[in-house]
Formats: C-alpha cells, sequence, structure tokens
C-alpha cells in the first residue's frame, strides 16, 4: 500500500497529482477522525434509543423482558392454552370474540381462525388456531429490527411502532398466523358491540399484527390482582366467549391454574412439535363423541 | 451541443430509439412506485400467505448480479491481476446499478417506507435480515466511492473539478475499499441464502447448503454479466477491450464456478430430496409439482439451460472460440440465477407447511401471480439499470475510448 501511494499511477492525470499535493483533501488523521465521529454518534444513538425516548418506554409494553426470542428470563408467569378439539363445536364464537376485543374488523385478518377439518380416520372436527406462543419463536429471531419478541411471561409481542413492514416474520411462522396490513383499516368493526368492544388502537397500514393472548387484558388483571384464566377481565377474550369450555387459559407455573389442571388430566399434543418451536398452546385429540 | 444537432441526433440514432424506450418503460415505473405508494402494498399480488414475491426476486437478483463489482475488484485492486483491470470499472459500475435496484425495489417492498432507517438504529443482531441490511447500506457506499472515483476521471470530473478532486481522493482509496468490499460482500451474499436456510419450519428452505449456493451462483452471475456486457458494448463500439487469451481465460473461470455450483446444487438436492427422502420436503415438491412449474424451471432453466449448458460452452475449448455461442453462454448463467431467486423464494412460500393435524389440505392450497402495478415497478427498476449502464458508459468513460463511435 505503502508504494502505491507514493508512486503515481500511469493512469493518473498530472493535474490530478498536484491538486492532491497541495491540497491534500484528507489525511490519515482526517480518516480516523471521521471514523472516530462515526462509532461516537452509533454509540450515542443507541443510547438514546434505549433511554427516555425509546418505544419500549413511550409504549411500556414489557420491553423490559426483551430478551431477543431466547426467553432466557424468568418470570413468575407462563402463559399457556389449551384448545379441546372434541369439545369445539365450531361456532366461531371466540373469532368473533378476538375481532371485537381486538379490533380486527377485516375477516381476512382474523388473528384466530377456525375451520372444518377431518382426521386420518375419518372423525370430522373444527380445528382452531391462535398464535402458538412458541417459545422458540421463528418469527422473532428473523425481525431486523426486533419489533417482535418473546416476553418473559411466554407472550410473543409485536412493537407496530417499531415495525418496518418488510414481513420476514410472515415468511419465517411456519403456522401462518401473521397478518400484514395491506390496506388502511377504515371498515366499520361489525362484531362490535355485540361481542365485546376494541379495547387496544387500530393497527395503520404497512405493519404485521398477531394474536397476542389479549395481553392487555393479561396486564392490566395482573396490576388489579385478578387471575387470568380465572377472572374473566383477565382472560384473553376467545377463551371468555368459548360456551363450550373448548379453551383453557392461565399460568403453567401455577398449580391452581385451570390450564395446569386441564394439561395434568388430559393427553395433549403441540402443533408440529418437530419443528422445535415449543409452542404455548396444546390441544386435546378430537374423538368421535361429538354430536 | 446545440438544440439543432441534438435534435438532428435523437432522430436517427438506433441509441436513442434505445433511450426513448428505457425513458418510457422507466416512467411507467415511476408511476407504478407512485401508486404503490400512494395505495400501498394492496395493489400487489402478494398475500399473507404469500407475502415475498417477485420484488424480492428482482431485490436478490440485483444484489447477485452486481457480485461482479466485489470479484473483479478484489482480483484487480487484491490479487493484482492486472490484465482484468479494463474490467474493474464496469464491474464496479454495474455493482452500483445492481444494488441501488435492489434498494429501490426494498424501498418499494417495505410496509413502511418511512421507517427504511429502523434497523441501523434498533438492532437485532440475531436477524440476518439486520446484518445484511447494514451490509448492503456499506457496501453500497463502498460502491458509490468506487463509482466517483471513476466520475471524476470521466469528462463530468473535467468540467466539474470537484468531483475530480473527490474522485481523485476515492481513487486512492480503491485497494481499501476493495478489501471492504469483498468482506461484507462475502458476508451479505451468503446471508440473503441464509434468509431462507435459517427457517426452520419450512422444509424446503431449512439448509445449510443455501448459503453457499447463493454466494456461489452469485459470483458466477455477476461475473457473466459483467463480461456479457462489455462483450455487447465492445460488439456496438467496434473495439475489443480484452485480448481474446484473457477474455477465454475469464469465461473459463465461469465455466469453472458454474460447473462447481452445480456440483454443489445436484448433491443438495440429492441430499434433501432424493437419498433422504424426508417426508416434509417430499410432500412440498409433489405439491409444487402439482401446482406450479417448479419441476419445469429447476430442471431445465436452473440446472440444464442455467448451469450445464454455459458449463459446457465456456469449458469445451472448441466451442468457447465462438463469441455468439459464449454470450449465449454467459446470459444463461444470468438468467439462471434469476430463476433460481424466484424459485427459492416461491417454492417455500407457494408450498406452506401442513401444520393441521387434520387431512383436508385446505390451509395449504395456496397461489401467487405478480399484479400489473407489481409487474410495471419491476420493468420500471430493470430499465433504470439499462439506462443507467448506457448512460455511463456514454458519459463516465467506463470503458477506454478508442473512437468516437456509438
Amino acid at each position: 500500500m505503502e508504494d502505491k501511494k507514493n508512486t503515481p499511477k500511469p493512469g493518473d492525470e498530472g493535474e490530478a497529482q498536484t491538486t492532491s499535493k497541495e491540497n491534500p483533501l484528507l489525511t490519515r488523521r482526517d480518516v480516523l477522525k471521521i471514523g472516530g465521529a462515526t462509532l461516537a454518534t452509533a454509540a450515542l444513538t443507541q443510547l438514546v434509543i434505549s433511554g427516555p425516548f425509546s418505544s419500549d418506554a413511550v409504549q411500556g409494553i414489557g420491553r423490559d423482558t426483551h430478551n431477543n426470542g431466547h426467553g432466557d428470563e424468568i418470570s413468575k408467569y407462563q402463559w399457556n392454552m389449551v384448545i379441546d378439539l372434541s369439545r369445539c363445536i365450531g361456532c366461531g364464537y371466540c373469532v368473533k370474540a378476538c375481532q371485537a376485543v381486538n379490533d380486527v374488523p377485516d375477516d381476512e385478518m382474523r388473528w384466530n381462525i377456525v375451520f372444518p377439518e377431518r382426521t386420518e380416520v375419518g372423525v370430522d372436527f373444527y380445528m382452531n388456531r391462535p398464535c402458538q406462543h412458541c417459545q422458540e419463536a421463528p418469527c422473532t429471531r428473523v425481525c431486523p429490527v426486533g419489533a417482535t419478541w418473546v416476553r418473559a411471561d411466554g407472550i410473543v409481542a409485536m412493537d407496530y411502532d417499531r415495525c418496518i413492514g418488510c414481513r420476514y416474520c410472515q415468511v419465517a411462522c411456519p403456522y401462518d398466523v401473521r397478518r400484514f396490513n395491506w390496506r388502511p383499516s377504515e371498515n366499520e368493526n361489525l362484531n362490535v358491540p355485540q361481542w365485546g368492544s376494541p379495547e387496544v388502537e387500530r393497527r395503520p397500514r404497512g405493519v404485521v399484527e398477531k394474536c397476542t393472548f389479549s395481553v392487555q387484558r393479561i396486564d392490566r388483571g395482573l396490576s388489579q390482582s385478578l387471575t387470568p384464566g380465572v377472572d374473566r377481565a383477565a382472560t384473553p377474550a376467545c377463551v371468555n366467549a368459548c360456551p363450550v369450555g373448548a379453551r383453557i387459559f392461565g399460568n403453567i407455573f401455577d398449580a391452581e391454574s385451570p390450564v395446569t389442571k386441564y394439561l395434568k388430566e388430559h393427553e395433549t399434543f403441540r402443533l408440529r412439535e418437530e419443528w422445535g418451536t415449543q409452542p404455548k398452546v396444546h390441544y386435546v385429540r378430537p374423538t368421535n363423541g361429538r354430536s | 451541443m446545440t438544440a439543432n444537432t441534438l435534435a438532428t441526433r435523437l432522430s436517427r440514432s438506433p441509441l436513442s430509439t434505445w433511450l426513448i424506450s428505457l425513458t418510457t418503460t422507466f416512467t411507467i415505473g415511476v408511476i407504478g412506485m407512485i401508486i404503490v405508494l400512494v395505495r400501498g402494498l394492496q395493489v400487489t399480488g402478494l398475500s399473507d400467505r404469500v407475502p415475498w414475491g417477485l420484488w424480492i426476486t428482482l431485490d436478490l437478483s440485483a444484489i447477485a448480479l452486481g457480485a461482479g463489482a466485489f470479484t473483479f475488484s478484489a482480483a484487480v485492486y487484491l490479487f493484482r491481476i492486472k490484465p482484468l483491470a479494463v474490467l474493474a470499472r464496469p464491474a464496479v459500475f454495474i455493482g452500483f446499478l445492481g444494488y441501488s435496484s435492489a434498494m429501490l425495489a426494498l424501498a418499494m417492498d417495505i410496509g413502511r417506507p418511512d421507517r427504511f432507517w429502523h434497523p441501523l438504529v434498533y438492532w437485532n443482531v440475531h436477524s440476518v435480515l439486520w446484518e445484511i441490511t447494514w451490509c448492503v447500506i456499506l457496501y453500497s457506499t463502498v460502491l458509490l466511492l468506487e463509482v466517483l472515483a471513476v466520475a471524476g476521471d470521466s469528462r463530468l470530473g473535467k468540467r466539474w473539478p470537484r468531483l475530480h478532486q473527490i474522485g481523485h481522493f476515492a481513487h486512492r482509496l480503491t485497494p481499501i475499499l476493495a478489501v471492504i468490499g469483498m468482506g461484507l460482500s462475502l458476508l451479505h451474499q451468503s446471508s440473503l441464502g441464509a434468509t431462507y436456510g435459517v427457517l426452520s419450519g419450512r422444509a424446503i428452505w431449512f439448509k445449510p447448503s443455501l448459503p453457499v449456493m447463493f454466494i456461489i451462483s452469485a459470483i458466477a452471475g455477476g461475473m457473466s454479466l459483467t463480461m456479457l456486457a462489455s462483450m455487447i458494448v465492445g460488439l456496438l463500439r467496434r473495439q475489443q477491450f480484452l485480448p481474446d487469451t484473457i477474455c477465454k481465460n475469464v469465461t473459463r473461470t465461469i465455466g469453472f464456478i458454474t460447473l462447481g455450483y452445480l456440483y454443489i446444487k445436484i448433491w443438495d438436492w440429492a441430499a434433501t430430496s432424493y437419498y433422504s427422502n424426508s417426508p416434509a420436503t417430499a410432500d412440498i415438491l409433489s405439491r409444487l409439482h402439482a401446482t406450479t412449474p417448479y419441476t419445469t424451471t429447476f430442471w431445465g432453466v436452473e440446472i440444464l439451460l442455467g448451469g450445464l449448458a454455459p458449463a459446457v460452452i465456456l469449458l469445451i475449448p472448441n466451442l468457447c472460440k465462438r463469441k455468439p455461442l459464449v454470450m449465449f453462454a454467459l446470459a444463461m448463467v444470468v438468467i439462471g440465477v434469476v430463476v433460481n431467486r424466484w424459485n427459492i423464494t416461491l417454492s417455500g412460500l407457494v408450498a406452506p407447511p401442513d401444520w393441521s393435524p387434520g387431512v383436508l389440505g385446505n390451509i395449504v392450497a395456496v397461489s401467487y401471480f405478480p399484479s400489473l402495478v407489481e409487474i410495471c415497478v419491476a420493468i420500471g427498476i430493470v430499465s433504470y439499470a439499462l439506462l443507467g449502464f448506457t448512460l455511463g458508459v456514454r458519459y463516465l468513460e467506463i470503458y477506454p475510448h478508442k473512437s468516437k463511435a456509438r
């Protein structure tokens, strides 16, 4: 490199050489200065965004438990859901309650879906699928801006203010639970007020959204000393709406919670365990006994 | 240059016809982009099941085909292969056009273009896409500096002395830029493959071979495009930039790289789809075969036309003497890379994993076709690159001038 600097290259014009000798554009010191300034700016940016101006602090949505999807941090709570497919009658009340409470007017954007299915031995049943809230969530790791993460209590959360709408999380999610706001959500929500009233803001065009286990109910309920899964005000809307008790919710760290008891008494499975995603939604197999 | 002569020139040269048609398609693209920005991504053919499509393919292809820049820069400025020096400028310029096209496509594709800066401020170091964003931005800066070095040397530099000065400074940085550029390129060209390769829930993508295949195909495709463009410009100007022996050496090298790529690709297929006979992959492949032209495009275009044919043409001494045949082979490598990026992106999305415990299979029926606006924007971005190349060749002295022809 040294000799390259001193010997003019044959292609260079003489004029350019003189210019650079008389009036060097940048010295090594300048380059170091610029480099240092860049690093300092980067460091400062990091300080500012993790400080009081961060969207976490503004939103207060549990970003303090941000752990980039590894779920290393310990919480007293671990929210799990059981869906008993042998009980489900396919009424779709859970879908409507979810749409009302989480303000999802567009049917194509349902966070929670129910559809007719058949087992290998020919038993008809209704499959339903909220977000699986994977502990090893494929979607959270890939987000280039950290707009989605696994909270310490196991809920896979979204920060709509940070999302850039690249949709890599949709590509990564093998359960098809994530919904993108292709168009502005302006329609009237036809499920309101019959099935509930909106408890969260509608999401803007261009960001991804998903089932949250009605996290607003859980967080508010806990602050009022309620027990999610037991007290209706602190329980996900879909669980409350189910007329046959096919959805059971609660904290699996609590031996007395409905979900822990149900898991103990029933044989359950999770969707595609071989993917290693460790979902927090458990299913009870459908049986022939359904009318 | 008076208006009169300009008008006369515009009226007869084939170059002006070429420029006018490119400007037209570019304008159509700009209109498409405005529609996208105003109305959002609802104007595309994308859906929640297939959230990535034509633009991601364009984006991946443009970056892959821009890999000639780091390859030839490294060859010339690091490994000091002097005879290739004439290719360094076109390679860097094509790379710059490729990366700027990719960033244009990405800006269209993200739901919130106003938040394009978020990856720089909000870090998730666990995300390959975060790493790619950083690398692409940094590498585009490197390419910009390298292009400035070229621009400063050209007649534009003579007109604006300041540009000349900046260009001269950038020129002195070139060897350092070549090192940085190679490092960044090796990182993100591979990570683009890892974008798909790390997704454990999608059997057809989840494999460690994807990053390797991406970088090798990018080098082959990038070198091919640079060579092809140089040969076309040479033909149009009736001028030869490279002695025949050097030209043959480069195309032979491309032939060997293509052969290596083909070898890894065949074994990748054999290991993941044939010998292992993994049920998930077999299921996806059978669904792709039933509903899409995937099997044909994979074997016909990617393997045969884009891999085997060019490798044979470029490596057999009797064939690689014939220039038209060589140009065909280079074009096939380029097309092979583009079709590969399309196939990879869509194969994992159009045949999604079946997570339902039932057997009706309703959740796996998915299809995608780009909308008119999507196609227009894509054509517009390609026109931008072609327009940029044409103007660059004309005004930036990308290639050494021997005559005023063209």
